[in-house]
């Protein structure tokens, strides 16, 4: 029990801090998807167990259905921005998507097609504003999301 | 020899390498190759069945190779290898619970919840996690709002801007004699504290309105519809279906009653039921109509118990179907309800996307005309009529209510002729007699007063205001009801 907890706590060191351009892109890019879910691309650096957000990529919600409470990324277009990263130096380094009218929790749905390679960033957007938002580590087995530290700027 | 390409993330265990040249015929071959290299992607890329996990797409050059020949698929060379994570998600699905504890003391109060498994201390935590919006503390929201708070619902809404008054103690038993006059909301939310502390009470005191409704109702995992009136019934379920949230419904009349929850995900709505709110005044309210006190209590916790079903998420939802209830007969019925396609607000293109004048949409004047001070043409006070029995005037006292209200307490000398068999009992009456009809509070009079011009009498008059102001104003020894 007390490894569990200490082992927690050393997860909970990570931390993901986002730049003012690319918060404001991904802000605008969930406020004007609202009331659908928004996903995308968050492009930067790591630092041991730091993570710096330089840009954010809007991508497509490919979902083929009600896109309210889901959101599908294109494998394609991942990969498209995995090649613009390298090019400029950077690398893709985490996976943002909005929930509507929602709180910026990790869901079941979020968890069960997850990939325990990024951050993912979860905003909340209630009555088309932006509210909170959360980061989340996914395991291998998509099983737990860890939480991890998310610095965003606040105006 | 291929290249791979190494997202950021597994570097860690290729060395730092962001590409690495391989040898291998096929993709099957390049990878092994790799995880050869770096044993550590292994556990990364391959599922311990030595399956590619759910989550990972290799891409030759721009293509899948689920879409070429998988792992068979030859490699050349020149190609690049990709390793294309495939992310989807949403706040669809339910939520992990929060991070929450019960204390020793909760443990205790809801042991018998906890040793069922369909609740256990999973479903518990997801009760106290909870937050339900009762728009109305009145017949239904008494027996819900007790109920739900002694289930262990975490946060609880109200909307109430009434009054407690006398008439409602028959069935809003959240209410007790010693509240009367005070405001529901503070009542209400005393029993239910004293029921359970744990509960976290927010109170509106406010009437539920296409201005505040969505601000309201979206601090809510669900909205439990206890109104009794049709604007609101259509705001409340329109609000849900915006928001996305199961509105749960009963209605009670007399001695039938109706459950079901609306907007649920692929459910129908109200709108689907009853397309059109009925002509204003042909639907009595229960202060018309009246209403079997126990009624609300059985129908409230339909509602109640589907409330806890949605929150723990076990059993079969009623969703897509109408219970409805018939205390006289003590009968249980089902209507099947289906989502309309194309109904205007959950249909399949709504064009129902904001909130309406649902007073306008019912037909009725947002503002009763205030009753004109004074009298108006053909009425007579009270207090005038009196003053007629004293001096001995000739007239004719026309009481045109129900034989079971004339029992309740009448008014000496009166004649009783209901308004509905007035006209065959017309030749009763003498044109030539001064007559002064009333009921209970002047409404029905005042249709009386109009039959019978219309069929000849000029001496008519309608004593306002009923025998509810004979009490206040005459003989306070009648009682009001």
């Amino acid at each position: 029990m007390l490894k569990q907890n200490r082992d927690r706590e050393e997860a909970a060191k990570s931390m993901i801090n986002i730049d003012s351009k690319a918060w404001q892109v991904m802000v605008a890019h969930a406020e004007a998807k609202f009331p659908n879910e928004c996903c995308g691309a968050m492009i930067g650096r790591i630092d041991g167990d730091e993570k710096h957000v330089v840009s954010a990529e809007p991508m497509e919600n490919a979902y083929a259905g009600a896109q309210g409470a889901r959101y599908e990324l294109r494998p394609e277009d991942l990969l498209e921005a995995d090649k613009r990263a390298r090019a400029a130096g950077l690398d893709l380094i985490g996976i943002f998507h909005s929930h509507p009218d929602c709180d910026a929790y990790f869901s079941k749905t979020d968890l069960e097609n997850s990939c325990p390679w990024y951050s993912f960033v979860v905003l909340s957007v209630k009555s088309g504003k932006f509210d909170h938002a959360n980061s989340f580590l996914p395991n291998a087995e998509q099983t737990v999301a860890e939480k991890e530290e998310l610095i965003w700027p606040k105006s | 020899m291929a290249k791979v390409l190494i997202p950021t993330p597994l570097r860690q265990y290729s060395e730092k390498q962001d590409s690495v040249e391989l040898t291998g015929s096929t993709v099957g071959e390049v990878l092994g190759a790799l995880t050869a290299k770096f044993p550590d992607l292994r556990k990364q890329l391959f599922n311990d069945e030595g399956k590619l996990r759910s989550f990972v797409n290799v891409y030759l050059n721009d293509e899948d190779i689920r879409y070429l020949k998988k792992d068979a698929t030859p490699v050349a060379a020149s190609d690049t290898l990709s390793i294309v994570p495939s992310i989807a998600g949403g706040s669809a699905g339910v939520a992990p619970p929060p991070l929450a504890s019960l204390s020793n003391d909760e443990i205790m109060r809801y042991s018998r919840h906890l040793i069922m498994p369909e609740v256990g201390m999973e479903g518990q935590l997801r009760l106290k996690n909870a937050s339900v919006l009762l728009v109305g503390t009145g017949g239904l929201g008494a027996p819900l709002g007790m109920y739900l708070a002694a289930a262990g619902v975490g946060r609880m809404g109200l909307v109430d801007f009434d009054v407690v008054d006398f008439t409602n103690l028959h069935r809003q038993i959240i209410h007790g004699t010693k509240d009367v006059g005070r405001k529901k909301l503070d009542s209400a939310a005393d029993t239910i504290s004293d029921i359970n502390p744990n509960v976290k009470i927010e109170r509106y005191d406010t009437m539920l309105s296409s201005e505040n409704a969505l601000e309201i109702c979206k601090n809510y995992d669900l909205i439990i519809d206890g109104t009794d009136n049709f604007p609101t019934r259509y705001l409340v379920n329109d609000a849900c279906v915006l928001l996305k949230k199961p509105n749960v419904y009963g209605s009670i009349f007399r001695f039938e009653g109706q459950a079901t929850v609306f907007a649920y995900p692929g459910g129908p709505c109200y709108r689907c039921l009853y397309p059109e709110p009925p002509p204003p005044g042909l639907v009595p309210s229960c202060a018309e109509g009246g209403v079997l006190g126990i009624l609300p209590g059985i129908i409230g916790l339909i509602q109640a118990t589907e409330a806890v079903k949605l929150i723990l998420g076990v059993g079969e939802p009623l969703v897509g179907r109408l219970v409805l209830y018939d205390a006289l007969a003590m009968r249980f019925r089902e209507l099947k309800l289906r989502r309309n396609p194309e109904c205007p607000a959950c249909g399949d293109h709504p064009t129902i996307t904001k909130l309406i004048d649902y007073q306008e949409f019912c037909g009725i004047p947002h503002h009763e005309p205030p009753p004109a001070p004074g009298l108006k043409e053909g009425e007579i006070d009270p207090l005038e009529v009196k003053e007629m029995m004293d001096r001995g005037s000739t007239f004719m006292l026309l009481d045109v209510r129900e034989p079971h209200e004339y029992l309740i307490c009448s008014i000496p000398t009166a004649k009783l002729i209901p308004l509905g068999d007035l006209p065959k009992r017309v030749n009763e009456l003498d044109t030539a007699t001064e007559i002064v009809a009333h009921c209970k509070s002047g409404a029905r009079s005042a249709k009386a007063v109009d039959f019978l011009k219309q069929a000849g009498f000029k001496k008519v008059k309608n004593m306002k205001g009923g025998i509810l102001a004979w009490s206040d104003k005459v003989d306070p020894k009648v009682p009001k009801y």
